[in-house]
């Protein structure tokens, strides 16, 4: 039985695995992913949008009368049927004098957000290759017999 | 008629009385340990006990000036009210700044008097009594803070004789009597493992001891956390109406912050226990996890971010950040003192090992709390350099923290099945082969099923691998182990495992499926909408002291009534929407009315949300909480001194001068 169970998980089970997982994922992923109605498209665009009068909520989540407007903005453009999602967000960050957009920019100061947590990763995860490499050049410490004595007579003393 | 108030006279007695004890028990204590006077360092103590005396009576006396009206106070003219319910009355206390320092406090002298009851035996230990210091400097702040720029018990102008209650949304659902408390716990709790390593650094003694005197502490701290915040998420959803439970608001991400560093901390330090390494990175993390909460407390308490939930601005920021600044300079300085002596013997032998996913781990959980932290301040740094507004939110958030939540699932699945020191092919192959299809299963189910786009379905098959795996060790260690097979911290933490996971399946679930339609509904009139639906009765007025409401009656599938309302806030103003939710274990049903309405309007504008798997959310932070309670459990027993594996030599060390 058991090793029934090991040939069965051998190198070519695991590729079936992945074959269904990358035949899954490529019938899933085929599929439209997007707004199913209009309204689901203005919900979608008010997510991108900063409410102009309120404290650091979406135009999704206020209900001030700021926010109203701009959702009934979004509503007139969705209904309209001409401009993309991006170009509804850009007309009506155009036409108020505050950054509206939820997203920075990746340009100027405001790419610094993008660059620094990518940059960050890449130097904890190179570091982390260093100390991997230092480590495997070093060797582990074997206990010496002072330290084994000492071992002893700390258990010693503490019984 | 008295010109102060009793219950004003008696609790700034009572901060009074904490700031000195305080002062004195950082005092003595020291004096204690430079004297090496038993005497003295015992009765530090009951300097513990008289300051938790003095935070339970202040606190008392503040709520008793909410209760009884006491409109003599300035902050109860500022959130008290004559028609506030009286539950609502009590959490008033915390729904404005210097409320809300008073609670800390309370937390924080709790805690303090715990380490000082459940170390009584132990006073003579230096690294206790510099702990009991730092505790003691921590408390004496938070005092100063009561005391001075946050004084709750200020008189206000005379004449008042009636106040506006706490904010709207703070008298709107029962869950703000549990979730600042409980918050608060979490917070304050990593105070105690903090001042223990900062005690190891003062001391000196810096090999495992100190992490296994904090083991539970740490632990307890992080399991009220995240009850508090997934109460908080609950809150939201049920109270704000957007249909969301986490919007990367400010707030929220400051009570996530020391989340996340917490729990890389509760992963790494058994690379500490086990292996006697990474020393500098685990005293870093404490020290980060209770930083954070500071800033964090600066961020909300001081205005300089907008937030729904931060508080107006006062003079607290200041002392906020230097109290932040000085936490990390003396940090720093103690760890650049003890260079040498915090150098780990030993080494990670291979990369594909526990500890060598551990340290992936908290690559990936670091990369994790400083996106967040860069997205909450980077608007403060645009304003300060650029000098204009930037609002960061929900969008940045999901896209940068996607693959690191994607890459956290992974390792949850490869984690737990990886043994020390190295793993071969075989063992991976083997012990990775039936979480791996468990993986391929969910994918299947969520296809079938009809989910879509790439990142939710690998959130499902990552999601389907790492609770296959914790299955697995749960199952492993109950033939083992018997009932003995879910307690202590391995078997606990796959219980929380399998919570995150259901959170994480549920999040994406309902962040990426969710179906909205707004109706303008006639009375009487049925609509369709995914499958329900949804009968028009009509609007009703039910009106209190507080406030004035519309409520909408809305029948689900032909059966119960739900009821979204709009309801007016008569001293405030203000116009708030209430959600009804009709929950289920597949889909929530989450109505609200929206735009202005009046009683005998015949029409009702009324928005539906479709969110799948919401119940799940909560199902999944109790079984957080469970597994949290079950990994304190003492598991496998062993003495906590006893020497588990190599490269120990200085926790040795340290024993044996204890001893």
């Amino acid at each position: 039985m058991s090793s029934r169970l090991s040939k069965l998980k051998r190198w070519p089970s695991w590729f079936l695995m992945l074959v269904c997982a990358g035949v899954l994922m490529f019938l899933g992923t085929q599929r439209d992913s997007g707004p199913s109605t209009a309204q689901e498209r203005i919900e979608a665009i008010s997510q991108r949008l900063a409410c102009p009068t309120c404290d650091g909520e979406s135009v999704y989540e206020s209900r001030s009368p700021g926010s109203q407007a701009i959702r009934q903005e979004i509503t007139r453009q969705v209904a309209d049927g001409v401009l993309t999602d991006g170009q509804i967000v850009r007309m009506i960050d155009d036409s108020y004098a505050a950054d509206l957009k939820l997203i920075p920019s990746a340009t100027g100061f405001d790419a610094l957000i993008w660059v620094l947590p990518v940059a960050a990763f890449v130097a904890a995860v190179g570091g982390l290759i260093i100390v991997f490499r230092r480590w495997r050049r070093e060797g582990s410490l074997v206990a010496t017999q002072e330290d084994q004595i000492l071992v002893t007579q700390a258990r010693q003393d503490k019984d | 008629m008295f010109a102060v108030s009793i219950n004003a006279a008696l609790g700034r007695g009572a901060i009074l009385l904490g700031l000195l004890t305080c002062l004195s028990g950082v005092a003595v204590t020291i004096a204690g340990i430079r004297q090496h006077d038993l005497r003295a360092l015992k009765s530090s103590a009951r300097y513990a006990y008289v300051a938790f005396f003095a935070a339970l009576l202040a606190f008392v006396m503040m709520e008793r000036a909410l209760i009884t009206r006491d409109f003599s106070m300035k902050y109860v003219q500022q959130v008290g009210s004559r028609d506030t319910p009286a539950i609502f009355n009590v959490t008033a206390l915390w729904s404005a700044l210097e409320g809300s320092i008073l609670l800390w406090l309370l937390v924080l002298t709790a805690f303090v008097a715990a380490v000082a009851r459940k170390f009584r035996g132990r006073a003579g230990d230096e690294l206790l009594a510099w702990a009991m210091v730092v505790m003691f400097v921590v408390g004496l702040f938070f005092f100063f803070l009561s005391f001075g720029p946050a004084n709750p018990f200020t008189m206000g102008p005379l004449g008042v004789s009636d106040g506006p209650g706490p904010n709207p949304l703070l008298q709107n659902h029962i869950l703000v009597l549990f979730h600042p408390p409980i918050l608060y716990i979490g917070y304050v709790g990593f105070t105690v493992p903090f001042a223990f390593a900062m005690a190891a650094l003062i001391t000196g003694r810096v090999g495992e001891g100190w992490l296994l005197e904090t083991r539970r502490w740490t632990l307890y701290a992080w399991g009220f956390l995240t009850v508090g915040i997934i109460l908080g998420s609950w809150w939201s959803y049920e109270v704000l109406g957007w249909s969301g439970v986490w919007a990367w608001d400010p707030v929220e991400n400051a009570s996530f912050l020391p989340w996340l560093t917490g729990t890389a901390y509760l992963h790494s330090v058994l690379v500490q226990e086990r292996r006697g390494m990474l020393r500098v990175w685990n005293l870093s993390l404490v020290i980060a996890t209770f930083s954070l909460t500071i800033l964090g407390t600066f961020l909300t308490r001081s205005g300089v971010i907008n937030s729904v939930h931060a508080f107006s601005e006062g003079s607290v920021g200041p002392w906020l950040l230097g109290f932040f600044a000085a936490i990390v300079i003396v940090a720093i300085i103690l760890i650049g003192r003890r260079g040498d002596e915090l150098r780990s013997p030993g080494a990670i032998d291979s990369p594909i090992s526990r500890e060598g996913a551990f340290l992936a781990n908290n690559v990936v959980f670091s990369a994790f709390a400083f996106v967040v932290l860069l997205g909450t301040v980077f608007p403060l740094i645009v304003e300060a350099v650029d000098n204009r507004r930037l609002v960061v939110g929900q969008p940045f958030f999901n896209r940068m923290t996607m693959p690191l939540g994607l890459t956290l699932l992974f390792l949850m699945a490869v984690a737990p099945v990886l043994p020390w020191r190295k793993a071969s092919q075989e063992v991976l192959r083997d012990r990775l082969f039936w979480p791996a299809w468990c993986g391929v299963f969910t994918l299947a189910v969520a296809v079938f099923v009809g989910a879509d786009g790439w990142a939710p379905l690998t959130a499902f098959a990552m999601g389907g691998f790492a609770s296959g795996a914790a299955l697995r060790q749960i199952v492993l260690a109950s033939r083992r182990q018997g009932w003995r097979g879910v307690v202590g911290r391995a078997n606990g933490g796959m219980v929380v495992h399998i919570g995150v996971i259901i959170i994480a399946v549920a999040f994406t679930a309902s962040n990426s499926y969710t179906r909205t339609q707004e109706f303008v509904m006639n009375e009487g009139e049925t609509v369709t909408f995914s499958g329900h639906s949804f009968t028009f009765e009509g609007l009703s007025l039910e009106s209190d002291d507080v406030k004035t409401s519309v409520k909408a009656a809305v029948r689900i599938d032909g059966d119960q009534i739900y009821s979204p309302s709009r309801s007016k806030y008569i001293k405030q103003g203000m116009d708030i929407g209430t959600p009804s939710v009709k929950s289920g274990f597949v889909n929530d049903l989450y109505l609200t009315l929206e735009g202005t309405v009046r009683p005998d309007d015949t029409q009702a504008r009324i928005k539906i949300f479709v969110k799948p798997l919401i119940m799940w959310l909560w199902i999944g932070g109790a079984l957080m909480a469970i597994g949290t309670v079950l990994a304190a459990f003492p598991g496998k027993r062993r003495r906590p001194t006893a020497p588990v594996s190599a490269g120990l030599e200085e926790s040795v060390q340290e024993v044996a001068d204890h001893a």
